[in-house]
């Protein structure tokens, strides 16, 4: 390949005038990501998260099998219907009180990906359990440069307990690598830009990168030593805090040592580095569902959690006049004005959705699209936000698992089937399967194609 | 039971919990004689554990326990004193007899008193000798204030992008909590990448520094030998190569020429070093072909052309040899370099000269040099003294730093990197107990480390170091002094920064959108304002000592000419902030400024039950329990509810279940009503006029913000005292407060009773406390 068949990213940036608005530009796509691709098509895996639970009755169609028509929120993507399995009834019990008390919202987040009934505590101790996304990172990570991308639009809290006794980790986290180790996510565009394709123009190539990843190695090993030295002298409790020292030094070890078989897909790249986080919602949203797409696509991971906003938030969408809080909408108490807010939220959300949706479909992997080759579930670990239930969950897949799964139903489930035999299920499709997992109590095999 | 008889109990649960919390949460007094631990237990065991299997397991056991209190997960009486903000409730209900329900078995009235005291005794008196615990507090990574204001004080730059860094989890209100502070792969990278950065924007390597006039790979040179390698110089006979250069200014300069051998024969490589055909110095090059050596000589030139030549002295080939290596010597030159003139004053920046404190010269060998320089900046960042072993380590980095064909200053970069990403920099160590042992005394420097990073949420300063390093921190009056001068150091507003707008919840201030169509007048701009009116009251009790209690009652404050206009004050003029009389004002104390009115509202309107809890919560330390599940919100207009807020939740507390709590929430949130969502006064709202009425349960009245300051100033003073120890408690140690901490606690409020409620005797009494002071072991039942 040579450079000049490729748009540089100067002309792109000249061409935009800004970094917030990007366009696809397929024919700055390297070839060998496409070659790669033509040759056998890997199933990716993305888990989006809404807060605050659903207006149901906008959201459940009322028939089952392939003949159902979609409800008002899920309009926005009318036209990934027959890409759609649009699932109804599965629960998640991890995320009910079981003694604990109030706190619905931090468990229904710290549960949604793991199945876990995370332990209530304002701070030490946290536990939960596992996330699906990570298991699939365990199993898959080794073939890309990242096991996992951890994406969202809002940091951790910034004061107070998060909910009812709840430590924030909980609600700010959907992706757990282990049951004391939440994974932070990344909200700024440009910094996932620069971990995917590396920093400043084109970004250093040859003997200097050479040098700088030989000179992060040594410093790397030093520190391994610090932290082995460390932990022999220090109490046991204080050693899991230096578990993720660790875990955290090796994950980018192994990632230096193993770039270099992976960097003819990150030079490939010629792509607007974003100029940092847009103020606006919905520019934010979009943004960092054009990296997904591009990780997808570059095969620089497998893998991605995103979180729309944290469990419990409270923001407001001045842009489709919605002035009230999130959360404060969300207990509704069967107003009908509020719950027409909160229906007119889910919505919104679902219209950036078809954002991502679209850019995924519209790249060609042999004769699929990328988002044949995906599984985007969306959903929320509450249903209705005022009841606070964590059954009948409100959970749509989108993309067809490289066609393992048959999409364009509505399945109805007994109330109470774990979501997590879903998500071994996914696990299986992306060639991570599990022999349990969570409160799975098996597979739903009649999504399969 | 059927369904609405377990709703009903599950709301019963909390009445009588707020007000009994009200009554019992100042009830925590260590006591002389007590029962011992084994006494205590036993007595759990054969009297009062029957007892709630009796009544109690019924509803409350198990999974699907009523109200979601299962009292079958406390097996011992220790459990329940670690428990002990849910049994706090329990005792509340069991002594009004709310618990159990009228529907079920009734204990006799022997049983209950028994029950009640029993249970009180067991929660409440703690027995500050054999219940005494220093608690553990787990190593704790720097946040990301930390790490930026850290940076700042050890390298002297603002590391901005810290605000890049993933956002630090909040425990117990705060984000300086050990256990809960996580470090993902995600952030070493970014601490790899900012060390990286940090020393690139700290150390001059090129250009500012001495100028280097001559830079010549050995490839490059001229004369004797031929090209080896990537870039080198191989003489395989005796010969030179060298370079010409010119200077413009006499003075000192200085060659380095980087070499090595294939060494064979009885001696090394002998080098010759000429200056402008005489030679200088004869080096004995032991190194090899794997690692070169750099070898340095500092000399005079005058202004002009000059010529250096580097020649090989002491060829040896002998082709008989029995062992291959044996055979033949040769001289390999890797790289030569001039710089100068050395004794000029360059423009360094300060980052650059602090390090560079020495530089290698004649007398001091680049080794002497890096090994001073890093042990200055490893035992800063450390923040104690390194160890011989972590300084030899460190050098190994320069050393492959230099073998690269780095310069020196770039091979210091290289162990800077390493000692800014290392678990000793990014993690605040403290030894822990000896095996056995429930505690041990923290060593001068710890104490150094928890105190300047509690007041400044950095690094200790070189005075703290010195008395680390003498051991005089602790002696005399040396603590209260130092914290006197920390508290009047700029450094002293992390206090500000980090604990009072994480205290008073000013940090959701920035996730705040006010609806500007209720509110037009409310921008960003005023809102920043707002934020500030609040750090600088702060920041002026903190500054002038003054005492505690005047954050509620102070009748003065701080603002711009924007923010008075928003207030309804006249006379104060311009963007600049200034001290503002509130005489004549209906505004007072904290209460009144409009962050905190602001950060209590909903987007679109006043929320008394918000402001009602954020009181209880914050300054009297009280959080309500959270309303059980299905309760009807508030309907805005219309609808079934009507009439004022105030009407509308009137309707709303005749339900009993929601009277419990929200007579106490409501009370206190109505007397700010005449505040509206922003914080501007007001007599109406929409149409109907302010009621700022308020009763308590206790028949207390208030009218209006006034009568609730001076009411919490005379009533619930000892309260918002105790509160804010333990917030401050819990901020400074790192860690949430467990029941035994309530003896440190006590000591804390008597000392700052004793000194005026001071805000340095909170301080004082922070610091001298046992958990400060000390490092527990981990108990064993966590």
């Amino acid at each position: 390949m040579t450079k000049s068949t490729r748009i540089s990213r100067r002309t792109v940036l000249r061409g935009l005038g800004t970094a917030v608005a990007l366009p696809w530009l397929e024919a700055s796509l390297p070839r060998v990501a496409l070659g790669a691709a033509a040759a056998k098509s890997p199933v990716r895996m993305a888990f989006l998260c809404v807060p605050n639970g659903k207006h149901m009755p906008d959201w459940t169609p009322d028939s089952e099998g392939t003949d159902f028509e979609l409800k008002p929120t899920l309009q926005p993507v009318a036209k990934f219907k027959s890409q759609m399995l649009q699932l109804t009834g599965l629960a998640l019990d991890g995320g009910r009180a079981h003694g604990d008390g109030p706190g619905d919202h931090a468990r229904s987040c710290a549960s949604f990906l793991t199945g876990a009934h995370p332990k209530k505590t304002d701070g030490s101790d946290i536990h939960n359990g596992v996330s699906v996304d990570q298991v699939a990172a365990e199993k898959l990570g080794g073939l890309t440069r990242f096991p996992s991308l951890e994406l969202g639009i809002e940091r951790g809290a910034q004061s107070g307990n998060c909910d009812s006794g709840y430590s924030c980790a909980y609600s700010a986290n959907v992706a757990w690598r282990t049951p004391t180790s939440p994974v932070a996510k990344e909200i700024d565009p440009a910094a996932v830009f620069d971990r995917l394709f590396g920093q400043g123009d084109a970004g250093e190539q040859g003997l200097a990168k050479a040098k700088r990843d030989r000179y992060r190695k040594s410093v790397l090993d030093f520190v391994l030593e610090d932290a082995n030295q460390l932990q022999r002298r220090l109490g046991a409790s204080d050693q899991r805090k230096l578990d993720e020292y660790l875990y955290a030094v090796r994950d980018i070890e192994r990632r230096i040592s193993g770039v270099d078989k992976l960097t003819g897909v990150e030079r490939g790249i010629n792509y607007a580095r974003p100029a940092g986080v847009p103020k606006k919602f919905e520019d934010h949203t979009k943004l960092l569902f054009d990296l997904m797409t591009l990780a997808f696509q570059t095969d620089s991971t497998r893998v991605i959690s995103f979180m729309y906003a944290n469990e419990g938030s409270n923001r407001n969408y001045p842009e489709i006049k919605v002035d009230d809080g999130h959360h404060d909408l969300s207990h509704h108490g069967k107003n009908d004005e509020k719950q027409a807010k909160i229906s007119q939220i889910n919505h919104y959300h679902i219209t950036l959705l078809a954002h991502l949706l679209e850019r995924l479909a519209e790249i060609q992997e042999g004769d699929r699209s990328l988002l044949d080759n995906c599984m985007i579930l969306y959903g929320s670990g509450l249903s209705d936000g005022d009841r606070h239930n964590h059954d009948d969950l409100p959970i749509a897949v989108f993309g067809q698992g490289g066609g393992a799964l048959k999409t364009g139903r509505h399945l109805v489930y007994p109330k109470d089937t774990p979501l997590t035999n879903f998500y071994r299920t996914m696990l299986e499709i992306g060639g991570a399967g599990v022999e349990t997992f969570s409160d799975s109590t098996g597979l739903l095999e009649d999504v399969l194609a | 039971m059927t369904t609405s008889q377990a709703l009903r109990r599950c709301h019963l649960f909390w009445i009588g919990w707020l007000a009994l919390l009200v009554a019992t949460s100042c009830g925590v007094r260590p006591v002389g004689a007590q029962p011992t631990r084994e006494t205590r237990e036993r007595t759990f065991q054969e009297r009062a554990q029957p007892l709630l299997a009796k009544y109690c397991a019924e509803c409350h056991a198990g999974d699907a326990a009523e109200g979601g209190l299962s009292l079958d997960k406390f097996s011992t009486a220790r459990a329940i004193q670690v428990g002990r903000q849910t049994w706090l409730g329990v005792l509340a209900k069991v002594r009004v007899a709310a618990m159990p329900p009228d529907d079920a078995d009734q204990p006799s009235v022997e049983e209950r008193k028994f029950l009640i005291d029993w249970i009180n005794d067991t929660i409440n008196n703690i027995d500050c000798v054999s219940d005494a615990e220093s608690g553990h507090v787990t190593l704790r990574r720097l946040n990301r204030t930390e790490y930026r204001h850290t940076i700042r004080d050890l390298i002297g730059l603002d590391y901005e992008p810290t605000k890049d860094f993933p956002a630090d989890d909040i425990g117990y209100g705060f984000d300086n909590i050990g256990d809960v502070l996580s470090l993902p792969p995600i952030l070493m990278e970014k601490y790899l990448q900012a060390a990286e950065e940090i020393v690139a924007q700290a150390i001059v390597t090129q250009g500012l520094g001495i100028p280097v006039v001559l830079d010549k790979s050995g490839a490059a040179l001229d004369g004797a030998g031929s090209s080896y390698g990537e870039g080198a110089r191989i003489l395989a006979s005796q010969g030179a190569a060298g370079a010409e250069f010119s200077v413009s200014s006499a003075g000192p300069y200085r060659i380095e020429v980087t070499a090595c051998g294939q060494q064979a024969g009885s001696e090394p490589v002998k080098l010759g070093l000429r200056v402008d055909g005489k030679e200088v110095q004869v080096f004995s090059v032991k190194a090899t072909d794997q690692a070169p050596e750099v070898l340095a000589f500092e000399f005079r030139a005058t202004a002009g052309k000059h010529r250096i030549d580097i020649a090989f002295l002491n060829d040896y080939y002998n082709p008989g040899a029995a062992k291959p290596e044996d055979r033949d010597r040769n001289m390999i030159i890797n790289h030569l370099e001039v710089r100068g003139p050395l004794d000029v004053k360059r423009d360094l920046p300060v980052t650059h000269q602090r390090i560079f404190f020495v530089q290698p010269n004649e007398k001091l060998s680049d080794q002497d040099a890096a090994r001073q320089i890093l042990e200055r900046v490893a035992s800063r960042a450390y923040r104690r003294p390194a160890t011989k072993e972590e300084i030899e380590r460190l050098l190994q980095l320069v050393k492959l730093a230099r073998e690269t064909g780095d310069n020196f200053e770039q091979s210091i970069q290289l162990a800077m990197q390493a000692i800014l990403v290392s678990p000793h920099f990014l993690f605040r160590v403290e030894a822990i107990p000896a095996p056995g042992a429930t505690s041990r005394p923290l060593n001068d420097y710890e104490i150094a480390t928890r105190l300047s990073y509690f007041l400044w949420s950095s690094m200790p300063d070189d005075e703290l170091f010195r008395h680390a390093f003498r051991g005089t921190l602790r002696k005399d009056q040396q603590l209260a002094q130092q914290i006197q001068r920390m508290l009047r150091d700029p450094k002293a507003n992390a206090l500000v920064d980090s604990f009072a707008s994480q205290w008073l919840q000013l940090r959701r201030f920035d996730e705040l959108t006010p609806s500007t169509r209720h509110f037009p007048g409310f921008n960003q701009q005023l809102g920043q304002d707002m934020r500030r009116e609040t750090e600088l009251f702060f920041a002026d009790i903190m500054q002038q000592d003054r005492p505690i209690t005047e954050l509620l009652v102070a009748d003065y404050s701080f603002m711009n000419e924007r923010l008075a206009r928003h207030y309804g004050i006249s006379n104060v003029k311009g963007e600049q902030f200034q001290r503002v009389s509130l005489a004549g004002s209906p505004r007072s104390g904290l209460l009144t400024h409009g962050s905190i009115l602001t950060v209590t509202s909903n987007p679109t309107r006043t929320s008394p039950v918000k402001r009602g809890r954020w009181i209880l919560e914050n300054l009297l330390g009280e959080p309500p329990p959270p309303p059980p599940p299905n309760v009807p919100e508030l309907v805005e207009e219309g609808a079934a509810l009507t009439g004022t807020l105030r009407e509308q939740m009137e309707q709303h507390r005749a339900n009993p279940n929601c009277a419990v709590c929200h007579e106490t929430m409501d009370a206190l949130g109505f007397a700010l009503e005449n505040f509206d969502a922003v914080g501007a006064w007001r007599l109406f709202d929409g149409k109907h006029p302010i009621d700022a009425a308020g009763q308590l349960p206790d028949g207390k009245q208030f009218n209006g913000s006034a009568e609730l300051a001076a009411y919490l100033r005379s009533n619930m003073q000892d309260q918002f005292v105790r509160c804010l120890v333990e917030k401050m408690l819990t901020y400074a140690l790192g860690r949430g407060l467990e029941f035994y901490d309530q003896c440190a606690v006590d000591i804390i409020v008597k000392h700052l009773k004793a000194n005026d409620l001071r805000f340095s005797a909170l301080i004082l009494g922070i610091v001298q406390s046992d958990p400060f002071q000390n490092q527990g072991a981990k108990r064993s039942n966590e």
